[in-house]
């Protein structure tokens, strides 16, 4: 068996707000293996983002250790390079609104990864038409719908060619009609074999893309288990209390 | 974002600008918008005409355009802007005064102008002295004159004892030196030196100063003691003849008549006469025959007195005459409080009083005093209006001159004072100086350095103020706490303490102070950038914090994730979306800095408002002065904002 590419171990963290400590994560441990497609589900506050954003260090962890493609990243003295090789999709999407699609892909590769620039824009370009919206190149974030944002969102990321892509709720902020173009992108690179863990309530994408569905509640994990079996035979009453709630 | 994502999937709804509101776009938006439409070096080509529209209508370079296409020196700026206002002061005046009268202003066009004129003919006879291929030197009975050879219009030579005896004539010509005032088709008028002499009385000196030869401006220093005396003002008594809001004729004693402005007066002494009456003769009429007894106070011109009731109109009963005559009777009072009981007590009719003091209302003020002493007074105290005797004090007054002759009792003293000349145009052969004059409206010539100083300040102080803002701005949003409390120091001191007071110091506290101890010694111009760039620095560094903050979190998230360090971020991503966002403050910014930088005249340095006052200080024409600086400012400003506008404009994103 090979080494799985993500080790969580045991990770806590707590937020310090002037309200109080809130410990969002108190022991999580997880084991992502190469080319694996994990789905958390969990209901709000759950600490399934705040997992997520700890993978690529958006947020420090309290203790545990998290070692990411063989690197842990408690110390890491360039959390940069190990950035660059895990793209991350957020709700927000978050592309540069001063900048064109193509600009918001060519962007990092130019600055983190030193491409040429015709080099960058060819690539820009190539994953502009593999995300399904080649034409819209020179469009500007404000110009394009939600779907279309997203989209240039994931090609952004990829652009980077990284070995683990992180999805936090990427198609929560969209509206319905526009789900299923930013879903099928997403089955499109599970098919071809990227490492993907993806924060989501799609029930559809899990099922025909996930290798492992995890449950958390309260900062744990509750359970995991292939989508099929966790989805219509929770072993957890908290899950089945969940899961009545969303399906 | 989401949002944009959502109402564009909902249904197309209008996309306005959040600062586009209901009503339409007025004629300024449109312009703007259309010039914002534009391409960069549309815009850029349209300030540098705006440039060289403004430097074109003030230039040198315009001048020597217009020489060379009409010959005609005369016509400048100044005809474009020929207005209003005095401009100037040739510099060989010392304290002149500018003339101007009531009815008509003198409309100086500023201009130092040394004509060369063609005058006449003049004819010489002398002895040759020397004689060289270009001039020629003789000797006359008034005098040695050189004249140059292509000048003579004819020359007689024959021997005579003592050397060759030459007639000849030859055209002279005069110089003329002065400040242009006035020029028609035909004539210049010329405002040049004058001296003049006045002789006054040495007891008027209050103080006198001795003035050392090379602090007069003149530029040659006479022999002679130069001095500033501060002179008591003129007691002139004298028959008063008119008298206005303004000003008051006298006839003096010898006849003459003198018109003495109100604002040059220091006192102003009118006689007053007040007639009291007993009030029980009040009523009764004089009969001829009778004997009316009159009260005057002893040592008071009874003489005077009685003239002055002669020109009265209503006389009071007991002096009022039936036909024939009565009998006067003078009786005399040592004070004006006897008089005035005496008369209550029946034993006079009627006192006369006369004062041009200010004991004037003193009989008044008795009556008042004394309300049953049944004493009258009829009219109330007459103020003169003409005719009568006045004395008047003017103000005490300073004056500069040369010392030309002082007895134990007089003193005569040179001063220069401005002469106008009229000459004529097609005489003039040679017209040698222009000196550009002072800042004022039609002279922009004159702004010219100064606008430059103001515009050169600005933009230096503004470079350095952003760089200052731009570091101490990512200084007050890092996490780092050394870093955010040197930058929150120095937002808080700086923001506490008016500009005035930062400027003051940088001029005087630490540019002196890094002369002394480090040896770096800065221009009056370095020390005003420094202190505006510092000041500034504050307000901007907020801007850019504020523009920082503004950008959402996710921007920075999403740039580290991809794998770029904090500074590469920082530079790649969130400034530039700051940058857009701060653009519209860091314009007002800059156009509140053009105007603060007025406060750097405090420095010494000749910006625009300097100008203005210097302009204001020589010839006290505020209001002329000051509009051309307010006006000045005004079109700058307004220029800079609308390319702050279009850059705004411009740097707006689609969507």
């Amino acid at each position: 068996m090979t080494e799985p590419i993500i080790q969580i171990r045991n990770v806590h963290k707590r937020f310090h707000t002037l309200r109080g400590t809130v410990h969002a994560l108190r022991g999580v441990s997880l084991d992502v293996m190469p080319g694996e497609v994990v789905v958390i589900v969990g209901p709000s506050g759950s600490g399934k983002s705040t997992l997520l954003r700890c993978i690529n260090r958006l947020e420090t962890i309290d203790s545990g250790s998290i070692i990411v493609d063989g690197i842990p990243l408690k110390g890491a003295r360039n959390i940069n390079k190990v950035r660059a090789e895990v793209g991350m999709v957020f709700q927000q999407f978050n592309l540069f609104p001063d900048r064109t699609a193509l600009g918001n892909i060519v962007l990092a590769q130019r600055v983190v990864r030193k491409r040429k620039k015709s080099e960058a824009i060819a690539k820009a370009h190539d994953l502009l038409a593999k995300v399904g919206i080649p034409e819209k190149a020179d469009a500007y974030p404000g110009q394009l719908s939600g779907g279309q944002q997203q989209r240039v969102a994931i090609a952004r990321a990829l652009a980077m060619d990284p070995k683990i892509m992180l999805f936090d709720e990427p198609t929560s902020a969209l509206d319905p009609e526009m789900i299923k173009e930013v879903l099928d992108v997403m089955l499109a690179l599970a098919k071809e074999g990227m490492t993907m863990v993806v924060v989501s309530h799609e029930m559809g994408f899990a099922r025909a893309a996930a290798d492992r569905a995890v449950f958390m509640d309260g900062g744990v994990i509750i359970e995991e288990g292939t989508p099929d079996v966790l989805f219509s035979n929770p072993s957890h009453e908290r899950t089945k209390l969940f899961l009545s709630k969303i399906l | 974002m989401d949002e944009r994502a959502r109402t564009d999937s909902l249904h197309s709804l209008p996309q306005g600008d959040p600062d586009d509101e209901q009503r339409p776009p007025g004629l300024y938006e449109r312009t703007i918008a259309w010039l914002a439409g534009l391409p960069w070096w549309a815009i850029i080509l349209g300030v540098v005409a705006v440039s060289v529209l403004y430097s074109m209508l003030t230039s040198q370079a315009y001048r020597r355009v217009i020489q060379a296409l009409t010959d005609n020196p005369q016509v400048s700026t100044e005809d474009l802007f020929e207005v209003v206002q005095i401009v100037g002061e040739p510099t060989m005046v010392v304290g002149s005064y500018v003339g101007e009268t009531q009815d008509s202003v003198v409309n100086i066009v500023d201009q130092l102008l040394s004509a060369v004129i063609d005058t006449k003919e003049v004819t010489y006879t002398g002895f040759i002295l020397a004689e060289d291929p270009a001039s020629l030197t003789i000797r006359t009975e008034s005098g040695l004159f050189t004249i140059p050879k292509d000048r003579i219009v004819e020359e007689k030579r024959e021997p005579a004892e003592g050397g060759e005896r030459i007639t000849l004539t030859y055209v002279d010509r005069i110089t003329v030196s002065g400040v242009l005032t006035k020029k028609t088709d035909k004539k210049y008028t010329i405002r040049t030196v004058n001296e003049v002499a006045e002789t006054f009385d040495k007891s008027r000196i209050l103080s006198r100063q001795v003035i050392p030869c090379d602090q007069v401006a003149a530029t040659n220093c006479a022999e002679g003691e130069y001095v500033t005396i501060e002179r008591q003002g003129e007691t002139i008594t004298g028959t008063l003849n008119t008298l206005s809001n303004t000003s008051l004729s006298l006839i003096l004693a010898d006849g003459s008549q003198r018109e003495i402005r109100r604002s040059d007066i220091d006192q102003f002494n009118v006689p007053t006469l007040t007639v009291a009456v007993n009030a029980r003769s009040a009523t009764v009429p004089v009969v001829p025959g009778d004997e009316v007894r009159i009260a005057f106070v002893q040592g008071t011109n009874i003489t005077e007195a009685l003239e002055e009731l002669k020109s009265l109109e209503d006389v009071p009963v007991p002096l009022r005459y039936a036909e024939g005559e009565a009998r006067v009777v003078l009786v005399g009072y040592p004070s004006l409080d006897e008089a005035l009981t005496a008369t209550g007590a029946g034993e006079v009719e009627a006192l006369l009083y006369l004062d041009d003091g200010p004991d004037r209302l003193a009989a008044q003020t008795w009556v008042d005093e004394h309300p049953n002493a049944s004493v009258v007074l009829p009219t109330p105290p007459r103020e003169c209006q003409k005719g009568c005797k006045v004395s008047v004090k003017l103000k005490d007054d300073m004056l500069t001159g040369r010392v030309a002759e002082e007895t134990d009792d007089t003193i005569r003293i040179v001063t220069t004072e401005a002469e106008y000349l009229e000459i004529d145009r097609a005489k003039v052969i040679e017209n040698r100086r222009m000196v550009p004059g002072m800042c004022a409206l039609n002279n922009l010539r004159g702004c010219n350095a100064g606008i430059f100083l103001t515009l050169r300040v600005t933009f230096q102080a503004y470079a350095l103020a952003l760089l200052l803002g731009l570091i101490f701005g990512l200084m007050r949003v890092q996490t780092n706490p050394v870093l955010y409390a040197v930058s929150t120091l120095y937002v808080e001191v700086i923001r506490g303490i008016p500009l005035l007071v930062i400027l003051l110091y940088a001029g005087f506290v630490v540019s002196p102070q890094l002369r002394d101890n480090v040896g770096i010694s800065l221009s009056d111009e370095q020390e005003a950038v420094i202190g505006l760039a510092f000041g500034y620095g504050a307000f901007i560094a907020e801007i850019f914090r504020a523009g920082i903050q503004s950008i959402s979190r996710g921007q920075m998230e999403a740039a580290r994730s991809l794998g770029m360090s904090y500074p590469q971020a920082m530079r790649y991503v969130v400034l530039p979306q700051a940058v857009r966002v701060v653009l519209p403050p860091l314009g007002n910014d800059f156009i509140s800095m053009l105007k603060d930088s007025a406060l750097i005249s405090v420095l010494a340095l000749p910006d625009l408002l300097q100008l203005g006052r210097l302009y204001v200080s020589r010839t006290f024409r505020a209001f002329e002065g000051y509009n051309t600086v307010a006006i000045l400012y005004l079109l700058m400003t307004l220029f800079l904002s609308m390319l702050v506008r279009i850059i705004e404009r411009r740097s707006r994103l689609p969507h």
